[in-house]
């Protein structure tokens, strides 16, 4: 198809704060790994676990 | 004169028709050929990207020499002659013991070429080789199939790879995309069985109780917990079944609850989760004959629950739907417990799939 624009997948880490549940969506950094402790939280200085990673598809 | 009786004119109608009826076959092979030759070039773009990713992320992660990438070449023809069936008697202990040993060679192999790799990054690189491998077989076989029909001129025989091709060149592109997620560690659909099991495993005490398959044990409302997954976050399915079979001889289970992703029907809704009964587990069907066995021996009920996704989405990075389902996923296993079994009783919960990026 001549006209289909190209599809691009990223791929987004979601931290969440244990403690105040606050969750934080940013692009995947090379090492995530799903439950480990990512970075602190920065509405209570808890320490934010990774909760998920996915891909999301964007046309180009 | 009338345009009907013009010799012209019949020319123009019969010439087509006597055309068609003794080089109809014929034309139409040309037309497919066509179709098929763009396809089978895709499938060799397919081949050597996966390639070169394969070489380049070992490249990266190790300290290569020249001989030890042609070493890895070569694996990439390795093939695998499956057990003869004419006699089926005993023929699952013999795909396994095949399919088996073409995994633990491969590992050694890959082992002693490199032996700074990390276990993590060998299961990956394991798996890149078996995409890369898989990759050129689909061409391999295409092309004979396609070279095949044209030598002989046959047009009925392309008939079959031209039904099949959509199905295959959706596998392969699915394959060829299936690339970067491994080679970053990060979780595909079909993860989804070990994201769920992985935390419900989190901040209890582990250990391993088969090759790359983990145990932890926990209690829920007054039963016993014996959760099991693959060990992430390597790139590994584990062998859930080995694993059970020891969990059934020194316990007493009451239930067996399998959480795994299914291929959807076309139409279904993706990342849709439904449940059933029996064992959820595919790969070449080895596990699942060994699970079914053991609880038909011991009389403890299968239960599953799976989570539709397409097979793209199934070897590819996790999709947000996939991924929002989890939570609910893991809701609905302590549902099912609660509704299936009593108090004091001991549960198997296996969170079946690929665990690449998944710890516990």
């Amino acid at each position: 198809m001549i006209f289909s624009k190209k599809k691009i997948i990223i791929a987004y880490t979601i931290e969440k704060c244990p403690e105040c549940n606050m969750q934080r969506k940013r692009k995947f950094a090379k090492g995530d790994i799903l439950f480990t402790e990512s970075s602190k939280c920065t509405s209570c200085n808890g320490i934010a676990v990774i909760e998920k990673i996915f891909g999301e598809s964007f046309e180009q | 004169m009338s345009d009907d009786s013009n010799p012209l004119m019949m020319l123009v109608w019969i010439l087509p028709i006597i055309l068609f009826v003794f080089y109809g076959q014929r034309i139409q092979l040309y037309v497919t050929s066509g179709e098929i030759k763009k396809a089978i070039k895709k499938l060799d773009s397919f081949r050597e990207e996966s390639k070169t990713e394969l070489i380049d992320y070992i490249k990266k992660n190790t300290s290569f020499e020249i001989d030890s990438i042609k070493k890895i070449d070569r694996f990439l023809d390795y093939f695998t002659i499956m057990p003869v069936d004419m006699d089926p008697n005993g023929i699952v202990d013999k795909v396994q013991h095949t399919v088996r040993a073409r995994e633990d060679y491969t590992r050694e192999h890959i082992k002693t070429l490199y032996p700074q790799l990390s276990d993590f990054e060998l299961t990956k690189v394991q798996t890149l080789l078996e995409l890369a491998s898989s990759l050129q077989m689909i061409h391999k076989i295409v092309n004979h199939m396609f070279l095949t029909a044209k030598k002989q001129n046959n047009y009925p025989l392309i008939l079959p790879l031209q039904m099949i091709l959509p199905f295959v060149m959706e596998q392969a592109e699915a394959m060829k995309e299936a690339i970067s997620a491994f080679k970053s560690g990060q979780p595909v659909g079909d993860g989804i069985g070990p994201m769920v099991v992985g935390k419900m495993m989190l901040n209890c005490e582990k250990q391993i109780l088969a090759f790359q398959t983990t145990l932890a044990k926990t209690d829920f409302e007054g039963r016993q917990l014996l959760l099991l997954k693959a060990e992430g976050p390597g790139s590994t399915v584990g062998r859930p079944a080995d694993a059970l079979e020891k969990i059934v001889s020194e316990n007493t289970i009451n239930t067996i609850i399998m959480v795994d992703a299914a291929l959807k029907m076309e139409g279904e809704e993706s990342a849709s989760v439904a449940q059933g009964f029996g064992a959820a587990i595919g790969g070449i069907g080895t596990e699942r004959f060994q699970i079914e066995a053991i609880a038909t021996s011991k009389n403890i009920p299968i239960f599953s629950i799976v989570v539709k996704q397409s097979v793209k989405e199934a070897i590819t990075l996790m999709t947000k739907e996939i991924a929002d389902k989890a939570d609910d996923t893991r809701q609905q296993v302590y549902e099912m417990i609660k509704e299936n079994t009593k108090e004091g009783q001991s549960i198997v919960v296996i969170g079946v799939g690929n665990t690449v990026g998944v710890p516990q």
